[in-house]
């Protein structure tokens, strides 16, 4: 059988020992919280959450991905995503045209991932940081080539990454972040290296 | 000061009340600019110290949700209605989400409904604790506040963790959900349900039991069942009145009638009792976490949209699913484009949950369109505000913190 | 002799440490009250920060934990323009948050702070009445600012605050009496010479010092009885009308309001400057003790702070029924343990 009704009286005790233990057990309490505090505020931005991949933060377009459908736009709740008209190369026509792409003004959007999760060939996806400054409303409104970039995440440049576990004790810890999955990431990351290192010379030979 | 124009000398304006105050009394506005108050206003007619009249005056922060409804698509509306309460928006969602799916005829699969489940009671615990913060800092007992807020913020976490987003989760759509739990996340549920259940004790120390605190509770503002059927209050301001009457109970939705829980249940119908019945709601939904965190753990991952639009899924979800792509979160459920698009056959549907503030009743008209025809919405804060009116008069202008915080007031829910 | 070294003896004993300046002006007066406010407001904030999950100031000077943080504070209300409504009262408004201040800190000026002769601010014989009495009127002001303020809140505030007035008055007064009944004296100097042998009253009649101690609670709207500006009901009850400096006027008052009444639980209750002996001197006879009587009257403060992170406020009429119906009754058992500890002798 699924839900009970369980009737219940709020706890009764004798008028002076409700005083009595009342008070002491409130004391107690406090006096164990004031000499062993568990404390979880953030001190941001000294401090920064590393928030988990999956969060649903800024939204970046992958722009060889997306085969122009709409659907984002579509089921986007705010209308804060906007099909825009713009002239491509072709590759595989191996000639210019108009396609239609996505882009989205961040004052109306709501970060409810729709769009994200609509695309056919994910090429939207989200970055696991949500707090960026824009100078006027006019910049929230991202262009294409905007809409393409990870945003700096400007509070990374500061404060100390942390994150939260949980405990049985205390609720939530904060701890140092590590980079601990970097180990999954690291076979593919190594072969972009190995590329890498070979422009990276380059770049570094252009410039000296 | 408005409250000394006699009705005689002022000409009956259209939409405005003229009324005179009895002799010897004088009005008091709490709200909306007060600090005790939110996005309302309590007009408080007081004799000396004892409140004679009192008026929950509520319209401040209408936004004319149920007209809106009707000229947005039917999945964005789900984000929509999520405005109403976004510390309980999982619940506050869920039963339009299930009026919908009556008219489809998409039953969610199990695993969708024991997710939904699981977020409905994270979602209860948030909001329960947000209510009772709040009802802490009302009585001046600040660490309540932040004892309840702080501690708040570990199922916000668990939310997160779940659906992406802290408060917004726009979790249940149409036959399933968007996302499957992580691979750690039994692990985190269960450490953060036994952290609670400490935690709870403390509360209760350093609240509940504080003599202070309960002589400011105990027998103020006492409903009795009577009157609370009578006014139609629901959720746990009911209960602690001594009625049985739980949507879970009467009506189990999603997974509720596999779980075994119990429904607290308060003889006295005071603030205090209200209190309690909070308190031990917490204890319940935190059994219920834990019993759906182990089926979820036993049963695969599959079932977690409804067949009908999963089928056509291409590779790719499967993919995005098991996490192949690194770029995007694991456990992904993707949408249909289907869904931008999506027409609901013409009918009438109805489905109502119980909310962590009480029962949320959806009313859902189609006539085909890829619109609704007509979505009524009856929210519990907007049932719960009328018991201001006849619970208040009789007591001290102190109490009306007391009453007023015991019944866990949400604004913009009771507005929309 | 060096006419520098006579000015320097007159400004040092005649200006600085002539007592009525000393106690009043410096310590334990209103310089020494404006530390023990920023110590007190920082630990009252770092204490309930600790017990509430959080870290409490710090922005100010992370490395002294934020202590400095009232100074800022203080800035800002200073800076705050004053705005003063159309309907108020206007001499009244202004004048009652200033002479309240000088008023709390009046009963200094009863007090002896030693036990040389030489610098005690009035003749100690009845000093103990004369603290006790100089204590009650400072509320008075209190009333006065919300009538003056002609604004619905403030007005039930200032009702409340007279009630509450009515009730603590009484309890103190009679708490700190029934010490002068074990003494038979109303001599502070007195009071606090028998306690040199280490039987503080506040342990040989623990009744009466509860008792003040939550009498003093009472006056000073501590929690749990913050009562006549409790926010949720009454936005700042009293004080709601006053803005930037008058406004910060009105928050040290009750802090300095605690003060006086916490040097004065320290004198009666807590051994005054006992274990230490004052010989004459200026530094060994009346600075040192006016220090011991501070760092004593610091940590009743402290605990007093402490308790609001415990608890919660008391409706009013259930603070008039405790202080009434169990501290009326209470405080004449203190006065009557008083007696019999006097009668046989245990003093
Ligand atoms: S996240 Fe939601 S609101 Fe933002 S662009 Fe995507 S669909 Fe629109
Ligand atoms: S849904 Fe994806 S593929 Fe379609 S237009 Fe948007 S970004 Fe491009």
């Amino acid at each position: 059988m699924p839900a009970k009704v369980a009737l219940k009286r709020n706890p009764k005790k004798n008028p002076l020992g409700r005083v009595f233990s009342g008070n002491i057990g409130a004391l107690a309490v406090g006096l164990k919280y004031f000499f062993d505090p568990n404390r979880i505020t953030l001190l941001y931005p000294h401090e920064y959450i590393k928030l988990r991949q999956g969060y649903r933060g800024y939204i970046i377009l992958i722009q060889e991905k997306c085969i122009s459908c709409s659907s984002c736009a579509r089921i986007c709740p705010a209308r804060a995503m906007k099909m825009l008209s713009v002239k491509v190369f072709d590759k595989r026509l191996k000639k210019e045209m108009v396609k239609k792409f996505p882009v989205i003004n961040y004052n109306r959007c709501i970060f409810c991932g729709y769009c994200v999760d609509v695309c056919p060939t994910e090429a939207l996806y989200h970055v696991p940081y949500h707090d960026l400054v824009y100078m006027n409303m006019q910049d929230m409104i991202l262009s294409l080539e905007d809409f393409q970039k990870e945003p700096e995440d400007v509070t990374a440049k500061e404060g100390l990454p942390i994150k939260y576990i949980f405990d049985e004790k205390k609720g939530l810890v904060k701890v140092k972040y590590e980079e601990e999955k970097k180990e999954v990431v690291q076979p593919q990351q190594s072969q972009q290296q190995k590329e890498n290192p070979q422009s990276k010379q380059v770049d570094k030979g252009g410039v000296s | 000061m408005a409250s000394n124009i006699s009705s005689g000398s002022v000409p009956h304006l259209p939409g405005m009340e003229v009324t005179e105050l009895s002799k010897n009394t004088y009005e008091v506005y709490i709200g909306p600019a007060h600090p005790g108050s939110g996005h309302m206003r309590i007009i408080v007619e007081v004799d000396g110290d004892v409140m004679v009249r009192v008026d929950p005056d509520i319209g401040f922060v209408h936004r004319t949700m149920e007209k809106l409804a009707e000229g947005r698509d039917w999945i964005k509306n789900i984000p929509l209605f999520e405005r109403m309460a976004i510390l309980d928006a999982c619940n506050i969602t869920l039963p339009y989400v299930e009026a919908v799916e009556r008219l489809l005829g998409t039953e969610p699969p199990d695993r969708a409904r024991y997710l939904r489940t699981l977020l409905c009671e994270i979602n209860r615990i948030a909001s329960h604790l947000y209510g009772m913060g709040i009802f802490g800092v009302f009585l001046g007992h600040s660490t309540l506040y932040m004892w309840a807020f702080g501690d708040r913020e570990v199922f916000i976490d668990l939310a997160e963790q779940m659906t992406g987003a802290r408060l917004t989760h726009s979790y249940p759509v149409f036959g399933g959900v968007r996302r499957d739990i992580p691979d750690d996340f039994p692990e985190n549920a269960r450490k953060a349900t036994k952290y609670m259940r400490n935690r709870l004790n403390e509360y209760a120390k350093i609240f509940l039991n504080n003599p202070n605190i309960r002589s400011r509770l105990e027998n103020v503002g006492i409903m009795s069942k009577n009157l609370a059927t009578e006014l139609g209050i629901v959720g746990p301001n009911l209960r602690a009145s001594g009625v049985r009457y739980d949507v879970r109970l009467n009506e189990p939705y999603e997974a509720y009638g596999d779980v075994e829980f119990e429904i607290p249940v308060f003889e006295e119908g005071d603030s205090l009792a209200r209190a309690w019945a909070r308190v031990e709601e917490i204890r319940q939904s935190l059994n219920i976490i834990e019993q759906a965190v182990d089926w979820l753990e036993k049963h695969p991952r599959e079932n977690f949209m409804h067949e009908k639009f999963w089928k056509t899924a291409p590779k790719l979800y499967k993919d995005v699913f098991s996490g192949q792509i690194d770029y995007a979160g694991k456990y992904r459920v993707k949408l249909m484009p289907l869904f931008a698009s999506l027409k609901v056959p013409p009918g009438k549907a109805f489905a109502r949950v119980e909310a962590g503030r009480g029962e949320m009743v959806y009313y859902v008209e189609s006539d085909g369109e890829d619109v609704p025809y007509r979505v009524r919405v009856v929210s519990p804060s907007f049932r719960n505000v009328i018991a201001f009116k006849y619970l208040m008069p009789g007591h001290r202008l102190m109490d009306l913190p007391a009453i007023y915080g015991s019944f866990d007031y949400f604004p913009p829910e009771w507005d929309r | 002799m060096n006419v520098w070294y006579l000015i320097y003896r007159v400004i040092i004993d005649d200006i600085i440490f002539y007592p009525p300046i000393y106690q009043f002006l410096i310590i334990p007066g209103l310089i020494a009250a404006l530390i023990v406010a920023l110590i007190i407001i920082w630990f009252e904030r770092k204490a309930a920060a600790f017990v509430q999950m959080r870290y409490g100031p710090r922005e100010i000077a992370p490395k002294i934990g934020g202590a400095i943080q009232l100074v800022a504070d203080l800035t800002r209300y200073a800076l705050q323009e004053i705005i003063i409504p159309e309907t108020v009262d206007v001499l009244p408004y202004l004048l009652s948050p200033i002479i309240m201040i000088i008023l709390a800190l009046l009963p200094l000026e009863a007090v002896p702070i030693t036990s040389i002769r030489t610098y005690y601010p009035i003749p100690p014989d009845y000093s103990l009445l004369i603290a006790v009495a100089l204590s009650t009127l400072s509320p008075l002001f209190i009333i006065i600012m919300s009538w003056a303020s002609n604004n619905k809140f403030a007005v039930v505030g200032g009702v409340r605050e007279s009630f509450i007035i009515t009730a603590y008055e009484l309890i103190a007064v009679l708490g700190f009496l029934s010490v002068a009944a074990m003494t038979q004296s109303f001599n502070l100097v007195q009071i606090v010479n028998l306690q040199m042998s280490g039987k503080w009253f506040g342990l040989l009649n623990p009744i009466a010092l509860l008792v003040v101690f939550i009498a003093v609670l009472m006056s000073t709207s501590g929690f749990p009885f913050e009562i006549p500006d409790s926010e949720s009901e009454l936005v700042a009850g009293p004080y709601t009308e006053y803005t930037g400096l008058l406004y910060g006027l009105n928050m040290g008052g009750a802090y300095i309001k605690r003060w006086v009444f916490s040097i004065l639980i320290t004198i009666v209750f807590l051994g005054g400057w006992a274990p230490y002996r004052p010989t004459p001197g200026i530094i060994t006879g009346y600075f040192i003790p006016s220090l011991i009587i501070s760092i004593k009257a610091l940590i009743v403060m402290a605990i007093m702070s402490f308790l609001r992170s415990v608890y919660g406020r008391y409706r009013v009429d259930q603070a008039l029924g405790i202080a009434w119906e169990i501290l009326i009754p209470l405080t004449l058992v203190a006065f009557g343990l008083g007696l019999a500890e006097a009668y046989f002798g245990i003093i």
